[in-house]
């Protein structure tokens, strides 16, 4: 039954990461909960890649300094996207120009950051912070395509969704099950997502959605 | 009408039930541009909006002589979504060069280019892909629209499946969607019902409303004219494209030129049930695997199938009506007489059914008005059985329905009313 167990235990011992492993064998069961959300809840989302990436950062930052940074790039990049509309720029130089603002904003904050007396982001790694940044893009193209209120909501939807992944990635219990039966958090998202896959039935917030038709 | 869950369509089913089986990939091309759309509707001989110009680089864009459009126009992208990126022009304003949107604020020939160029660089499109824009004539408003629409042509959408036009709605802006039509923008959705073209119930932003917004006008009661038209026109559009098996077609009502196609949708929205109060997986199942002759025949399955049963209506005005188990209904033929005959009254069976030597009779197996036959295997052998569209009246309520047809010659009456049809009637088990 345990085969990977022992390979496990011996992969540490020999210095691989904790981490490293941890992450890889619970990365599925994140996707997993990415892919329920939409299929069984509803939630729309954006896809699985981004509600990961931000799980992931949230991990390696810290959940208030993520959230933090998170928070700050969305303000900055909605704000100077209202800007932006009046220079009548091509998409992309538009773009950039959005991400030399936040990337400026970003330096800003974590120069502040002694005198605010925020700590942890003065040792912050550069690696989440980008690609945090890099995201912006996504969540200002919705702006652009769909009306401020879907876009809102759409955002608010992927911060649960990440907030839920950064759960799942730093619960102790959840580590200690996946380091110590990593077989089954394998197994278990391979055959969970072969079922919501064919799933053809409501989606929980459909039930809401069909209520005057249904019963 | 209340259904269960298993009856309505949700968005796990569209997709893995209708979508992925039956809407092909060539058929996703054709509605995801209007362009090729108009192609193919045009090659069928159907009517769409007459194309005023076509961009496909800012070359053309830089060299378009703007003062050489008519006074009102359309501009989109070939490729948008949901109606996103359409600009609709009312009028010419007072200089030239500039124009009144539907909301009288101006828009210039610099900002229309901008957003032209916007349109190209693939701002509208899925994927941000570079896109072609078009301008098309405006569609003018019809008149039994005009109090109910605002600043805007209302659309309607109908959805086919296997040739039959299942579930319909009409689309009315408002001032919140813009004067555009699709309905998470902030346009209405009214159902209507497929058999009379009358509509039934609204929605407005996921709420269930009974009045247009901010009007005192009711949703329900509105005739839409040309209805067979309208909906023959609908499965003509999946004739034309039949790689899209489960297709919305947008339809608009030109004040001159009546029905018109204005696009296809290869993954018609799901509010449609709400609008129509009435679950469209029911539908759909009815008629999977029926073998639709042509589109005359497809409008009058959907017709016959899908109509409103006003029954919750007119048991509020009449009360319920009761019934004994032998009752004398008038039959109409084909010629619209009405011809008194003996009816069962059965509560045994779902489906009215009617003998064939008294159907012949009153021509109601004539090709039109059969709609489907299939063949049932019993103790008596192979026999093939029609379902024919019927109308008769039962204790002065005119019923409209679909009834099998059988041998009953040998059997005490020729007719027998089922459960289907008893809606709103009490039966008296006991003469």
């Amino acid at each position: 039954m345990n085969v990977f167990q022992p390979l496990i235990t011996q992969a540490i011992a020999q210095g691989v990461s904790e981490e490293t492993i941890v992450l890889l064998l619970l990365l599925p069961l994140v996707a997993s909960l990415v892919a329920a959300a939409r299929h069984l809840v509803g939630f729309r989302g954006f896809g699985i890649l981004i509600p990961m990436a931000i799980a992931v950062t949230f991990v390696a930052t810290g959940i208030a300094t993520g959230m933090l940074v998170f928070l700050t790039i969305l303000t900055i990049a909605t704000l100077i996207r209202r800007f932006l509309e009046k220079f009548r720029l091509h998409y992309l130089p538009r773009m950039a120009l959005l991400l030399w603002f936040v990337s400026l904003g970003i330096l800003g904050l974590i120069l502040a950051a002694p005198f605010l007396r925020l700590g942890p982001l003065t040792t912050i790694s550069i690696f989440p912070i980008v690609i945090l940044i890099l995201m912006a893009e996504e969540f200002i193209a919705v702006q652009i395509r769909k009306s401020f209120r879907e876009a809102a909501n759409l955002t608010m939807e992927t911060i649960i969704l990440a907030f839920l992944g950064y759960l799942v990635f730093s619960l102790n219990c959840l580590r200690n099950f996946a380091l110590n039966y990593p077989l089954w958090v394998v197994l278990i998202p391979f055959f969970f997502n072969l079922w919501v896959g064919r799933f053809t039935g409501l989606r929980l917030l459909e039930y809401w959605r069909f209520r005057k038709i249904l019963r | 009408m209340i259904a269960k869950a298993s009856q309505i369509l949700g968005t796990n089913a569209r997709s893995i039930d209708y979508l992925k089986p039956l809407n092909k990939k060539k058929g996703r091309q054709i509605a995801n541009s209007k362009l090729l759309t108009k192609k193919y509707l045009t090659k069928a001989g159907l009517p769409t909006p007459q194309l005023l110009a076509v961009f496909r680089t800012p070359r053309e864009v830089e060299e378009f002589n703007w003062l050489s459009l008519p006074d009102n126009f359309v501009l989109k992208p070939a490729s948008g979504l949901g109606g996103e990126g359409v600009i609709i022009i009312k009028k010419r304003a007072k200089y030239a060069g500039e124009w009144h949107l539907m909301d009288d604020s101006i828009i210039n020939t610099a900002d229309l280019k901008q957003r032209v160029l916007d349109i190209l660089a693939g701002r509208h499109s899925l994927h941000n892909l570079p896109d072609r824009a078009m301008i098309e004539e405006r569609i003018k408003i019809a008149k039994v629209f005009r109090k109910y629409a605002f600043q805007g042509t209302p659309d309607i959408r109908v959805i086919v499946f296997n040739k039959v036009p299942v579930m319909a709605m009409l689309r009315l802006p408002t001032a919140q969607s813009k004067g555009k039509a699709n309905l998470h923008q902030g346009a209405v959705g009214v159902g209507v019902d497929i058999a009379t073209g009358i509509t039934t119930d609204g929605i407005h932003k996921g709420n269930f409303i009974r009045y247009i917004p901010g009007t005192k006008r009711k949703v329900n009661g509105l005739k839409l004219p040309h209805w067979h038209k309208i909906l023959t026109l609908a499965v003509k559009a999946q004739e034309a494209v039949p790689s899209l098996g489960f297709m919305g077609v947008d339809i608009v009502f030109d004040k001159k030129h009546g029905p018109v196609i204005l696009e296809l949708n290869n993954q018609p929205g799901l509010e449609i049930q709400n609008a129509n109060r009435s679950p469209l997986k029911k539908r759909l199942e009815r008629i999977v695997g029926l073998k639709v002759r042509d589109a005359e025949n497809g409008v009058n399955i959907g017709k016959t199938l899908f109509a409103e049963r006003f029954t919750d209506r007119v048991m509020a005005e009449e009360g319920v009506k009761t019934v004994k188990v032998w009752e004398t209904v008038k039959i109409r033929s084909a010629d619209k007489k009405k011809i008194e005959v003996k009816a069962k009254i059965d509560t045994g069976a779902w489906r009215t059914s009617i003998d064939r030597q008294l159907a012949e009779e009153l021509d109601l197996l004539r090709s039109d008005n059969v709609l489907w036959s299939k063949i049932y295997k019993s103790g008596l052998g192979v026999e093939r059985r029609e379902v024919i569209g019927l109308t008769f009246y039962l204790a002065g309520r005119k019923i409209e329905t679909i009834a099998s047809v059988s041998d009953r010659g040998h059997l005490r009456a020729p007719v027998i009313i089922g459960r289907k049809d008893l809606g709103g009637f009490m039966v008296k088990p006991r003469q």
